[in-house]
């Protein structure tokens, strides 16, 4: 057998041996899931039950209680968070607009009034932002009692001084 | 537990409906249908009807008519049965193939072997957990929340193509999310986790479509097996991709066959008429996602170039047989164009903004790393280069310059999509470790026939030393 054949051998048993070994760290690395896969099999938690035991999307199906399904929202959150993009797919066909809750309050207040925004809701009702202050200092918004870990707003947008930004 | 088995039903009749709908387009496209072995016909009939079904709910939304089971499945149905019953009266062509069909020649009819078994109960274990992992869990990786699925539940509730309401990649094809929300017109509701189980059935038909491919190649049945196993139990993206419903994997199905196919006919190896399925495969290419065209411009480039190249006696004629799949490619990229201009859709302009050299050559380090980072794809892409180093001068004279073209060419574009990314210096780690994987698992099912091709020259190799 020549030098390049005998290598060429070695090679190849070479990758189907590190391919056994990638199987086997497979089966490991995957092997959580399938335990975790089992158990909820047995206890009878999957599909739309696994929601059900997230606190936010309990919150969002107050949400959908509360904006009819053809007003449109302003979701003040960060969109690194991931949180926007699950209450959106939970909410739709409301309209969503998404806003940085560190929007300055008169941005906030031209965006609910061009977008005829009827519902504003923050995520993270609990911290400081200076548009959530400025929200309930307001007369055209109305705090709704949801409850959960957001602030949710009826907002009269027309009551709303904001036909121009700059 | 009634309920669940009724749900399972409406769902498998809602993908044999689709299934059937391909398989009535893929009879008319093709001379004789029966060139094709029942595995690769199942195969290539899913996508083709995905493709079919789908564009047809575009046209419908596009007339202003509601979407609904009823008027999405029956009319293109009956089209095409009524197109296969004409044809059936009109052409009555010679029956059989002039090429002979390598998988279904006597031999296929050998017992199986040890191996054979061990790496059928491999993919079975594997698709078995993709299935359950994809079906037990709800939607909830970050694009199926924030496009595929979320437009998929949009088009269902509002019976149409409606976009107004969200701001969720609005200009990307609809193929994904169209057939998702058939899947819920035939559920009679937005079950998403059900609607899961496409994509795990969506793998099966590429791993399938692979080994028929490899088969034809001249590999038997073993390693045709193993080498899709191979591929399979590789690194962790395509497995991830079996239960995470993004439009990945079927970008990376579509780009197989439509390469496979191709690259069938460069070696003489295709049954006959492979290039009209082959031009159904890169309409889909263009429908499914919004890299599709350019990998289907890639496609055409290399298979451009391997008969410039290389000459074969009919090289003149197979350039204008080229004009097959250009015509499939133009049939799935303009119905959605002129559907977004009329409705005067946004149009995404992500990455033609300007060209920035520093995040080309960061990148270059970025896309080594993927190759070779076994938690990726495992050992495929070393696996791939190897059987490339091995195939020597033969490369350049032979149609497997077709796929290592299409690759070189693909590895080439994604390096220049990141130079000319307009993402922030501070993103554009986080920008391409979020994408890099992807855009690989859309090329990684053609470096796996290229895997093929160096067992080939293995096993003959061996079986000339030995003798």
């Amino acid at each position: 057998m020549s030098i390049l054949g005998n290598w060429r051998r070695r090679l190849f048993w070479l990758v189907i041996g590190c391919w056994v070994g990638q199987t086997i760290w497979l089966a490991w690395y995957y092997a959580p899931d399938l335990r975790e896969m089992a158990w909820r099999v047995v206890q009878q938690r999957a599909g739309a039950a696994i929601r059900q035991e997230d606190p936010f999307y309990r919150w969002v199906l107050t949400l959908a209680a509360v904006i009819p399904p053809r007003d449109t929202y302003i979701f003040l959150d960060n969109y690194e968070a991931g949180k926007e993009i699950e209450a959106r797919y939970h909410l739709t066909p409301r309209r969503h607009v998404l806003l940085p809750p560190a929007a300055p309050p008169s941005f906030l207040f031209h965006a609910l009034r061009q977008e005829k925004a009827s519902y504003l809701v923050i995520r993270e009702g609990g911290k400081p932002w200076s548009s959530s202050d400025a929200a309930a200092e307001s007369a055209a918004f109305l705090l709704l009692p949801v409850p959960g870990q957001g602030l949710v707003f009826k907002v009269d947008y027309e009551r709303l001084p904001g036909l121009f930004y700059d | 537990m009634i309920e669940t088995a009724l749900a399972l039903l409406r769902f498998l009749l809602g993908l044999g409906s689709v299934c059937l709908l391909g398989y009535a387009c893929f009879a008319l496209l093709v001379p004789n249908p029966r060139d094709f072995r029942t595995l690769e016909s199942l195969c290539l009939s899913f996508g083709s009807g995905a493709v079919a079904l789908t564009l047809w709910m575009l046209l419908l939304s596009w007339w202003g008519l509601p979407l609904g089971l009823i008027l999405s499945l029956v009319p293109p149905l009956a089209a095409a049965f009524l197109g296969l019953a004409v044809k059936r009266v009109v052409v009555k062509g010679p029956e059989g193939s002039e090429i002979p069909n390598p998988i279904s020649s006597p031999s296929t009819s050998t017992p199986f072997q040890a191996w054979d078994w061990v790496f059928i109960g491999l993919l079975a274990a594997l698709l078995l957990f993709a299935y359950f992992r994809a079906v037990i869990y709800p939607m909830w990786a970050w694009d199926t929340i924030a496009t595929w699925g979320c437009k998929a539940k949009l088009f269902y509730q509002s019976r149409g193509m409606d976009l107004t309401c969200i701001e969720a990649h609005n200009y990307y094809p609809n193929l994904v999310p169209l057939l998702l929300s058939y899947l819920y017109f035939c559920l009679g509701e937005v079950n998403d986790h059900l609607a899961q189980g496409l994509f795990p059935l969506w793998g099966a038909l590429l791993l399938g479509m692979l080994y028929s491919f490899l088969r034809r190649m001249g590999l038997n049945r073993t390693q045709g097996l193993g080498v899709t196993a191979f591929f399979a139990l590789n690194g962790t993206v395509f497995i991830s991709h079996l239960f995470i419903a993004y439009a990945d994997l079927p970008l990376a199905y579509f780009a197989l066959a439509a390469v496979g196919l191709l690259y069938l006919w460069l070696m003489d190896a295709a049954p006959r008429g492979a290039l009209a399925p082959a031009a159904a495969f890169f309409a889909g290419l263009a429908w499914c996602k919004y890299e599709g065209p350019p990998l289907a411009g890639t496609i055409l480039l290399a298979a451009f170039l391997t008969l410039v190249w290389l000459r074969p006696p009919d090289w003149k004629m197979r350039l204008l047989k080229l004009g097959i799949p250009i015509l499939g490619l133009a049939a799935g990229f303009l119905p959605w164009r002129l559907f977004a201009a009329f409705r005067h859709l946004e149009m995404g302009a992500d990455h033609v903004r300007n060209l920035y050299p520093h995040q080309l050559l960061e990148s270059v380090s970025y896309l080594l790393r993927a190759l070779i980072d076994p938690f990726f794809f495992g050992f495929l892409w070393p696996a791939a280069a190897l059987a490339l180093v091995f195939s020597g001068r033969g490369l350049w004279r032979s149609p497997r310059l077709f796929p290592a073209l299409f690759l070189g060419g693909n590895l080439l574009a994604v390096l220049v999509a990141y130079a000319v990314a307009p993402t922030s210096a501070a993103e554009f780690d986080m920008y391409v470790r979020a994408t890099i994987d992807r855009l690989l698992l859309h090329i990684t099912p053609v470096a796996a026939l290229l895997v093929g091709e160096g067992v080939k020259d293995y096993r003959v190799r061996q079986q000339i030393e030995t003798t």
